[in-house]
């Protein structure tokens, strides 16, 4: 945590928040000559704050990296401010979170139609409440942030598994990763054990101890996912990330199936309801299905409960053998770079140097970082997020990277797609009527859809290299490139035809028609000029990463619409080049990939 | 003349200049006369149907003697009563099987789970094959050396993603490519097919199993290739020019011919982009020309996903195909929790679509010249952990077609208790037979020499080569 959450103003904030701030303001303080007579006393200097977001494209490019994509607005207050203290002010921001919105949905949205209280639609309201937050709220690096995390700690609700249906446990899921994005790593793994969508879906709801006589012995799945997927993987890593291997040159597995077994003893006698154990969810409060799972010691085992070197003695509680679990794995050597590689994936960089992982890794050890602006985030304990985060941004790969060829991501399609409707000012953002994003990882929508993994191994995988690709036969692991063919480029360019040419306001009436509108104001306004309107575009979708011939070539485009359409009367010339200008540049390789 | 395609396949990799072979879109290979491949006449297709998450084969191929299914039923006492009536475990209610190698297994009997129908009259009649204990290995090993590591085991076992890929590429995650791909490699490298475009082809995505050296899959739509809008909405040329500019220059944008991206990922969007729209063009007007089928697929994702493949096989003449490699998946079988009433469901939508997709390649005339296997990461526990049962490693799994020896169940069926030799915990079984000894006889049936086939599946020759059985007629 980074202190308690301030105004929201940031010199307040920082004022207020103590743990914020370390005692380096301007930058060193050793630089007095001896023997000098005593000038008389400068003016303090301005702190020395090294990140200064020069320019629109400087800012642009940060807002790209650490948010859902800025708008016009944020480019330009941005432009010449300094990206420590953005930051600062984001990480003090209130969460925004998910639960409200679907507690309200489910009060206001009508639902005779449905026993349980929930229409078909209202099955989705966790879903609906991460598209309006990550649009809408203002805490755009915590929502970035906790849609990182859920792509480590995966859950999903997707239609046919439990969650679907229960859209209160998963928003409360969701709020975990956004209560904490800015907290501890220690806690979020606490909080997502307990939490009920978890042990819904990796099955530990209602574990049971093993049983010696009949050879039943507790479910393994959770135990097992937690090391490969949320702590540790399979193999130990250097703190660089890269893998460590033995004397004939192996790598060397962090655990064998005698801890996966001896790990599931920890995670028996958990369910919603300790009085009616079995019952899972089926007989769940609605204030049981957002709160923590609880324990009935009669189905925890009692057995001595052995891994990774650490041994729980026979007749140990569940909720001590949890903690004793969880701190095991968060002390892991594995987990600094093992997270931490993978955020960087997220936020920056698909292949990153080990130095930089090094360096990300480090800080998630000490849990401090100096921004450039030299104050301090984090609270120097392990696994601090703020401040780990704060070394994914700040680290020099990310802000001053070379003109490596390699450098960069694909940017994720789910940011895509908000990056519009924000960088758009889309009016209506009521997912409720706009049913291609109720499940966005269709494979003919976006492919990637937020918490609607088809698997706890998300939609891909950070180690993932490419078969057939340039960066492929470089070695260059690219995880989005596992859900890129020639199926999903084309579903993409079609998804995001439907809102940026606004089908729905031609095709439909009522509130589908408004949803996710886009007005185009500015756009239209320089549609007669098509250069000056792409260069807009460069500026505010792809921080002036356009190349020349993809520019040239959506101006041609966009000037080629022409004034009068032979036969529709209504036809908008201008505002025909605006979406047109938009979608081109969004269907770019240059938009495509984050530099 | 023999060292041509081969020779400059591996010399063109040995510069690091694969580049230059890797067919992109419309590419075409050379039309070299010799077929390196021992016989690649005619049209042969092989489909690998992959069920992720582990399929349960204890709650597939079940144990029927009075003997062994009284000792399978009390390990899993408490997950038998919670199947409904139709789907029971009940000895009763399964599908005894009649193999024509019964006398391998002496006074031991076998039955289907009850929801397989379909497949044990496909096993009866002979079209069907089963194989048992079947899984990743790196060279044979007994549960001594398991013990005692003192044998070489494949990396992740037991962990989902690891051992999908080990399935399908020998490797863990990160393999590079498939046995799939590099069959469809030593395919293309005979000259066999003439463009590598559609030689692997999947319904699912990127799969590392469909991918070689040279061959890449192609994902196929459920119903089709898909088109760009755009290009649709412009192609009708409202404007009424004979050649408009806007349409022009949005071909230009989709095959990336303004400018080359600076970075290489970068380039690999603008090729997959370029690359898609230039098959997803030719994959549909192939299918255009096509006669439509008539075989009714059951609904839901397998049956569309093999109605796809079938459909795409119905194309084969005119994208010049002779042989192909298709990938489709179907998950839900990471049965930790409520075995008894998803496995069920999820069997029998297996059952129906591996039906109607035997039926639409009788439809098209070439039921012996396809060939329909399964496979799945591992096998599961025989112990339960309630109301399931956890990872595993050898499993059971199918292989369907007119050319298959069928009636048979080929491999080793363990006991169904527990701590038998083949057991490595709770009843997980070690593979008496691998990845690569299930494979070889596929492969040999698709055409390749032995010596492909041992490109296509390099730890082949760890494993006895008289011990891998020919599943074929």
């Amino acid at each position: 945590m980074v202190g308690k959450v301030g105004s929201g103003h940031w010199r307040h904030s920082v004022l207020g928040a103590a743990l914020l701030l370390g005692a380096c303001s301007g930058g060193g303080g050793s630089g007095g000559s001896p023997g000098s007579p005593p000038p008389p006393p400068p003016p303090p200097p301005p702190p020395a704050d090294g990140s200064i977001l020069e320019t629109q494209r400087e800012a642009a490019r940060f807002l790209n990296q650490a948010t859902f994509g800025g708008q016009a607005d944020d480019i330009a207050a941005l432009t010449g401010q300094s990206a420590s203290n953005w930051f600062v002010e984001q990480v003090n921001m209130a969460p925004t979170l998910s639960l409200p919105y679907v507690q309200n949905y489910i009060a206001t949205v009508p639902t005779a139609t449905s026993p349980d209280g929930l229409t078909y639609e209202g099955s989705h309201a966790a879903t609906f409440a991460f598209w309006v937050n990550a649009i809408e709220s203002e805490d755009q690096l915590r929502q970035r942030m906790a849609f990182a995390l859920s792509q480590v700690l995966v859950i999903s609700s997707r239609d046919g598994g439990t969650l679907a249906g229960i859209p209160t446990t998963v928003a409360y899921y969701q709020d975990i990763l956004a209560r904490n994005a800015f907290g501890n790593y220690r806690d979020v793994l606490e909080d997502v054990t307990y939490s009920p969508a978890m042990a819904e879906y990796l099955t530990y709801m209602t574990n049971i101890k093993g049983d010696p006589d009949t050879g039943r012995m507790p479910d393994e799945n959770y135990a097992r996912e937690l090391m490969q997927l949320f702590t540790i993987g399979l193999v130990e890593l250097n703190r660089d990330g890269t893998v460590r291997t033995d004397a004939s040159g192996e790598p060397m597995s962090t655990y064998d199936n005698a801890d996966v077994q001896g790990l599931a003893k920890v995670f028996t006698g958990l369910s919603v309801n300790q009085e009616c154990f079995f019952c899972g969810f089926y007989e769940a409060t609605p204030e049981e299905l957002i709160s923590p799972i609880s324990i009935a010691p009669q189905w925890h085992s009692e057995l001595e409960k052995s891994f990774l070197g650490t041994t729980i003695a026979a007749n140990t509680d569940a909720a001590t053998s949890i903690d004793t679990a969880i701190d095991t794995l968060f002390n892991h050597p594995n987990l600094p770079p093992f997270l931490s590689r993978q955020l960087i994936q997220r936020f920056v960089t698909s292949d990153p140097d080990p130095a930089y992982v090094d360096r990300v890794a480090s800080t998630f050890e000490s849990g401090s970082f100096v921004l450039p602006n030299n104050q301090r985030v984090g609270t120097g304990e392990r696994g601090d997020l703020a401040a780990t985060l704060a070394a994914v941004l700040f680290d020099e790969a990310a802000r001053n990277p070379s003109q490596d060829d390699q450098f960069g991501k694909v940017r994720e399609p789910v940011v895509r797609f908000v990056h519009w409707a924000r960088a758009f000012d889309a009016t209506g953002i009521t997912p409720q009527y706009a049913w291609s994003i109720w499940d966005a990882g269709r494979a003919d929508a976006l492919a990637q859809g937020p918490y609607k993994s088809p698997s706890v191994f998300n939609f891909y995988r950070p180690g993932y290299v490419a078969p057939g690709t340039e960066s492929g036969a470089a070695g260059m692991t690219v995880p989005e490139l596992q859900i890129v063919n020639a199926g999903t480029v084309t579903s993409y360019a079609n998804f995001m035809a439907f809102y940026i040419f606004n089908y729905a306001d031609q095709y439909f009436e009522g509130p589908e028609a408004a949803a996710f509108y886009t007005a185009y104001t500015d756009e239209i306004a320089m549609a007669n000029d098509p250069a000056a309107l792409v260069d807009h575009l460069d500026i505010l979708l792809t921080n002036g990463a356009l190349a020349q011939g993809t520019r040239d070539n959506i101006i041609a485009a966009v000037t080629a619409v022409p004034e009068v359409h032979p036969y529709d009367p209504e036809f908008d010339t201008m505002r025909a080049r605006a979406q047109l200008a938009v979608y081109m540049v969004m269907t770019s390789p240059d938009y495509l990939v984050l530099r | 003349m023999t060292l041509t395609r081969r020779a400059l396949l591996k010399s063109a990799a040995a510069l690091g200049a694969g580049s230059a072979f890797t067919m992109g879109a419309g590419g075409v290979l050379p039309g070299f006369g010799t077929a390196h491949a021992a016989n690649t006449s005619g049209y042969k297709a092989m489909v690998c149907l992959f069920f992720l998450g582990g399929l349960d084969h204890n709650d597939v191929l079940l144990p029927y003697d009075q003997s062994s299914y009284d000792s399978y039923a009390d390990i899993r006492s408490s997950l038998l009563g919670s199947f409904s009536t139709e789907a029971s475990r009940a000895r009763g209610n399964l599908l005894p099987l009649a193999p024509d190698n019964s006398g391998d297994f002496g006074a031991r009997q076998f039955a289907l789970a009850p929801e397989l129908s379909g497949l044990h009259g496909m096993f009866q009649s002979g079209r069907a094959a089963i194989v048992s204990n079947v899984g990743p290995l790196i060279q044979p090993v007994t549960r001594e050396d398991v013990e005692d590591e003192s044998a070489a085991l494949p990396a992740g076992l037991f962990s989902h993603n690891d051992q999908q890929s080990q399935w399908s590429a020998g490797a863990p995650e990160g393999a590079r490519n498939g046995w799939g791909g590099r069959m469809a490699d030593e395919i293309l490298a005979s000259g066999s097919n003439q463009t590598a475009d559609f030689t692997a082809i999947s319904t699912l995505g990127n799969d590392v199993f469909l991918t070689g050296d040279v061959t890449q899959p192609y994902l196929v739509g459920l119903d089709g290739a898909r088109s760009l809008d755009i290009l649709d909405f412009y192609g009708y040329n409202p404007f009424g020019q004979d050649d408009n500019p806007t349409l022009a220059a949005l071909r230009t944008h989709f095959e990336n011919r303004m400018n080359t991206p600076d970075s290489l990922i970068g380039r690999d969007m603008a090729a997959a982009i370029s690359g898609g729209l230039a098959k997803n063009e030719a994959f549909n007007s192939a299918l255009e020309t096509s006669q439509p089928l008539q075989t009714q697929f059951p609904p839901g994702f397998l049956g569309a996903q093999l109605r796809a493949i079938a459909r795409t096989i119905s194309t084969r003449n005119s994208l010049l195909m002779n042989r192909q490699v298709f990938y489709a998946a179907v998950g839900g079988f990471d049965t930790h929790s409520a075995q008894a009433q998803d496995l069920p469901r999820l069997l029998r939508e297996i059952d129906q679509a591996v039906v109607a997709f035997y039926g639409a390649m009788e439809e098209l005339g070439i039921a012996n010249d396809v060939t329909l296997f399964t496979a799945s990461e591992f096998g599961r526990t025989l112990a339960i952990n309630g109301d399931g049962t956890d990872h595993g490693w050898g499993g059971v799994q199918f292989v369907v077609g007119g050319g298959v020896r069928g009636g048979r169940i080929y491999g080793d069926v363990p006991e169904f208790v527990l701590g038998h030799d083949q057991d490595v915990g709770s009843g997980r079984l070690l593979p008496s037979m691998s990845v690569e000894q299930f494979a070889a006889p596929i492969g040999r049936w698709f055409g390749l020499t032995e010596d492909e086939l041992v490109r296509a599946l390099p730890a082949l020759p760890n494993f006895e080569a008289g011990s891998t059985p020919s599943f074929f007629v």
